[in-house]
């Protein structure tokens, strides 16, 4: 099968890639774009490590083909801290609480929690928690992780009454 | 050299830090196998049975092999040095003319893109012949059942030794029981006058499914050979010199010639200790001269993986009416799939001597069947042990009417006390531990909670229960350099999972005299690290722990004789404070970490490089024990539960970092309630899992659960470096046993069959009539 150009925005740049009709976005960002910080934890949307905004939404990029981000924009962990490196205060919540045992399950956790915290800034531990329950992990109980979101959520809210 | 210390006046040992990996693994910048580059990769996928049981008639790989870009198609004729009779699942690499699992690798394929390798599998043709298969291991075990060693196929008992499991007398299996890779049995007085004695006899048989151990990161291994015949895997490994000693062994090759690179883990709880796909990946990639990478799916993960055995217990006790033990009699059946590999001792020892039975006769049967064949899962065996032991020491309790902490306590071992084999419980802290959550404000008020339900249908009950783990041991070394500008340099051979290797900094950091934020800590691979044992069995702490506690003191004591001649002054007067040795009441005579490390690397110096090193092999296990307690609510129309406070207390000898502490307890907590409440691989009567993806095999998710309470309770282990214990292990014991005990405080029900599905516990609760 021919490729096809793909003309997307991800993280921020515009990208232009030649990728096989039938790739998910996943495989595209993965080994088409060198983004390997999402996830493939089952393929089949269920585990949610592969996580990452289209449009500002969550969506499964194992689920979803690559050609179907035509003309829209993609982030990815990649594009989570700021342009300087600087962590986002999601990232530096989660190391500072140590969430991150073996780590495979948190590009997707944390991508999930930043377009909650985008949708609800001030989310209950309940809303936390369903946010999330699309994200499979095995190694923290997500008792930190929970924390670690709600923490960020009040220094992103800090941040904003601060501007 | 004693390992148990107190801690220095740095910051090390005690304090909780941060992982310094952690902006790594929070930026997506983390390398596992499956995200690394190589020029020239080819993508390996192989062809698996559709048959639990059936003889191979033929196989047709032209059609396969002409497929453009595919670049070998293997099969067993291929590779001449496969033993016909595989001792363990290693050595099964491709199917030689018998299939004895659904998903047992038939073929394999290497093609320049993984939807290539994936065309290829289409078109190899096999013919099968299909065999009456052995499911059900109470079945497997009878005679006549279809067999599924050939026979003369060797036990494998490395799975016990590696988790160093104490030792338990075997005996020979009865000669018609085809399917019995592993018998033992203990016994220690008069049950039958025992059970004879006693007022209250009960008896119940406990069962619990295999579980996948879920790590999120599937198998996958990355082989290259170069042109000296050196082969190189990059590996998601739990023990990196485990996996070059079984590679070498099924490739027939010299370990020397295998360099083994950990790369990022993305979760092994046991199940990436022995060599899955290692080896056929490196005969592809050795076939076709090319860096070859498998990366299992997860349905092949479920499906074909080494998930924890099918356990059924079959338990039977007598006591007095005042609570006194009489006599226990106990029969644990553990379904290893299609090759030999489970622990037993586990068993025997927590049902037989976890508390003081004056009599017993406990059994265990190792049972081979047509399944995917077992490995470790975090505590092997212990949380279906538990959950029989506890279950049935609260049924007595509510029998008899007694308080069913003080009856527990009254007769739980403690140091000195004879295990199953006669060797005696060495120092814990169950006692401890018991004592502690019986304290907790959730169990006082209790039955004020459950006498609060509301109206809405649920019916709310607190249970309880403890589990303990003996402690792994393996050899281990360990080496601490001081580089020249006065920072420690730490090297170990560990794999670093879970973050281990903070502690361990910390271990060092303390056992030297510096702060821990100037240690750092690597994990070699196999050509450079020296000799570490596995990430397993709660002994990384213990024993990686101690090794390195022991090279931070040698360095530490060359640091002082170096310092000693250089300050013309007796090693006994120095001390070490802020990165400076000087003689004791005399601050300005000193000498910097620093200039101490620039002279081990000045041209013709004649002070030696500072190069602390350990290599133990000790002997003394410590046994660590975790108790959980959960108050729940019940839906008593759809069997549905809703954990609504869980409490995790765990005697960890010393929390070298309790900020992984946590993170521990929580994790293996969870899993615990995993197998509680929602998961098991579930196979017909052919053999096929009926349950193979993700949204089927339910795991837990944020959303089923309430936030964990932890409480660390320390009591020092003799031999553990500052006193620590292994922590990984005991919170995946107790939670199926305190769960159906909540069960059962809420409904009446005694749920004896796991998981508590909603499904089972509405049955429970119309058939119970409660």
């Amino acid at each position: 099968m021919a490729k096809q150009v793909l003309s997307c925005t991800v993280n921020g740049e515009a990208v232009e890639v030649l990728v096989q009709p039938y790739v998910t976005l996943l495989d595209a960002l993965r080994e088409d774009m060198g983004l390997t910080g999402p996830k493939e934890g089952c393929g089949t949307g269920d585990c949610g490590a592969c996580t990452v905004h289209v449009d500002g939404k969550v969506v499964a990029s194992c689920l979803m083909l690559a050609m179907q981000v035509r003309g829209r924009k993609v982030r990815t962990i990649e594009g989570l801290a700021a342009a300087d490196t600087t962590l986002h205060p999601l990232q530096d919540a989660f190391v500072r609480l140590g969430v991150p045992q073996c780590g495979f399950c948190i590009p997707g956790v944390l991508m999930a929690a930043a377009a909650l915290l985008e949708e609800n800034p001030r989310p209950s531990e309940e809303e936390i928690r369903y946010g999330i329950a699309g994200n499979l992990c095995r190694c923290t109980g997500y008792t930190k992780m929970v924390a670690a979101i709600s923490e960020a959520a009040g220094t992103l809210a800090s941040q904003r009454s601060a501007r | 050299m004693s390992t148990m210390k107190t801690t220095r006046d740095v910051k090390g040992v005690g304090v909780s830090i941060p992982r310094p990996d952690g902006p790594e693994k929070v930026t997506g910048r983390v390398q596992y196998v499956a995200d690394i580059q190589a020029k020239g990769l080819l993508h390996a996928k192989l062809l698996r049975s559709p048959h639990a049981h059936a003889k191979i008639l033929s196989i047709d790989v032209t059609a396969a092999k002409a497929l453009p870009g595919v670049r070998a198609v293997l099969t067993a004729k291929d590779i001449p040095h496969l033993k016909k009779k595989a001792p363990t699942r290693a050595h099964a690499v491709l199917a030689i003319d018998r299939v004895v699992f659904m998903g047992q690798p038939v073929a394999a394929v290497a093609a320049d893109e993984l939807s290539i390798a994936e065309e290829a599998l289409d078109l190899i043709k096999v013919e099968y012949q299909v065999l009456a298969a052995s499911i059900d291991p109470l079945k497997a075990m009878l005679p006549g059942a279809p067999p599924v060693a050939d026979a003369g196929t060797e036990a494998d008992t490395s799975e016990a030794l590696a988790h160093s499991a104490v030792a338990i007398a075997k005996s020979e299996a009865p000669a018609k029981a085809v399917n019995i890779s592993q018998q033992a049995r203990l016994q220690r007085g008069d049950p039958a006058k025992g059970f004879a004695e006693s007022d209250h006899v009960l008896e119940k048989t406990y069962r619990v499914p295999m579980v996948h151990q879920g790590y999120l990161e599937a198998h996958a291994v990355l082989a290259e050979w170069d042109r000296n015949g050196l082969l190189t895997l990059w590996a998601s490994t739990q023990g990196s010199f485990n996996t070059r000693s079984e590679v070498a062994d099924v490739l027939g090759i010299p370990e020397n010639r295998i360099r083994v690179i950990p790369v990022e883990c993305g979760g092994g709880f046991g199940g990436k200790i022995r060599a899955l796909c290692e080896p056929i990946t490196a005969v592809l990639a050795q076939v076709t001269k090319r860096p070859v990478r498998y990366v299992m799916t997860r349905r092949e993960e479920l499906q074909a993986g080494m998930p924890a055995p099918q356990v059924i217990i079959k338990l039977k006790t007598g006591v007095k009416r005042d609570g006194t033990l009489m006599a226990l009699d106990a029969e644990t059946v553990i379904d290893s799939g299609a090759y030999s590999g489970a622990v037993l001792a586990v068993s025997a020892v927590f049902l037989g001597s976890m508390y003081k039975w004056p009599s017993f006769d406990v059994r265990g049967f190792e049972v081979l069947t047509h399944k995917p064949s077992v490995a470790a899962y975090r505590a092997p065996v212990a949380p279906q042990t538990i959950f029989a032991i506890e279950s049935h020491m609260e049924q007595i309790a509510r029998d008899l009417d007694l308080d069913s902490v003080e009856f527990r306590m009254r007769h739980l071992i403690q140091e000195g006390d004879p295990m199953v084999n006669g060797q005696p419980w060495q120092s814990n802290g169950a006692k401890q531990v018991l004592a502690r959550i019986a304290e907790h404000p959730h169990w006082k008020s209790r039955k004020q909670w459950v006498a609060a339900a509301g109206k809405n249908g649920k019916r709310r009950g607190v249970g309880l229960a403890l589990g303990g783990w003996l402690g792994g041991l393996q050899p281990t070394g360990a080496t601490v350099r001081l580089n020249p500008d006065g920072t420690l340099a730490v090297l170990t051979g560990q794999v670093d999972i879970a973050g281990t290797n903070i502690s361990l900094a910390q271990i060092a950091a303390s056992a030297y005299g510096v702060d821990t934020d100037l240690v750092r800590i690597t994990t070699g691979d196999t050509d450079v690290a020296p000799m570490t044992g596995l990430s397993a069995g709660s002994k990384t702490i213990y024993t990686v722990g101690a090794a390195v506690l022991q090279a931070a003191e040698d360095a530490r004591r060359q640091t002082f004789e170096i310092a000693a001649a250089e300050l013309e002054a007796s090693i006994h007067d120095l001390e070490l404070t802020d990165g400076k040795i000087t003689v004791r009441g005399m601050p300005d005579k000193g000498i910097t970490l620093a200039t101490i490390g620039k002279k081990g690397n000045l041209y013709m110096s004649k002070t030696p490089p500072v190069l602390g090193k350990a290599n133990p092999a000790f002997t003394q296990q410590a046994p660590g024990f975790a108790a959980q307690l959960a108050r729940l609510e019940v839906d008593a129309d759809t069997g549905e539960v809703t954990i609504q406070d869980f409490v995790i207390v765990q005697d960890v000898g010393k929390a070298i970092n309790p900020l992984g502490v946590e993170g521990q307890m929580q994790g293996g907590a969870v899993q615990s309630l995993g197998i509680a409440l929602t998961e098991g691989l579930m196979f017909d009567d052919t053999g096929r899992l009926t349950n193979p993806s993700l949204l089927d095999y339910r795991k837990l998710t944020a959303a089923d659960l309430p936030n964990l309470e932890t409480i660390i309770v320390e009591v020092p282990a003799p031999a553990g470096p500052f006193g620590a214990r292994g922590v990984g292990e005991p919170p995946i014991i107790p939670a199926p046993a305190a769960i159906a005990n909540a069960i059962q405080n809420a409904t009446g029900a005694r749920l004896t069959e796991l998981p508590m599905s909603p499904e089972r516990i509405a049955l429970a609760l119309v058939n119970g009539k409660h």
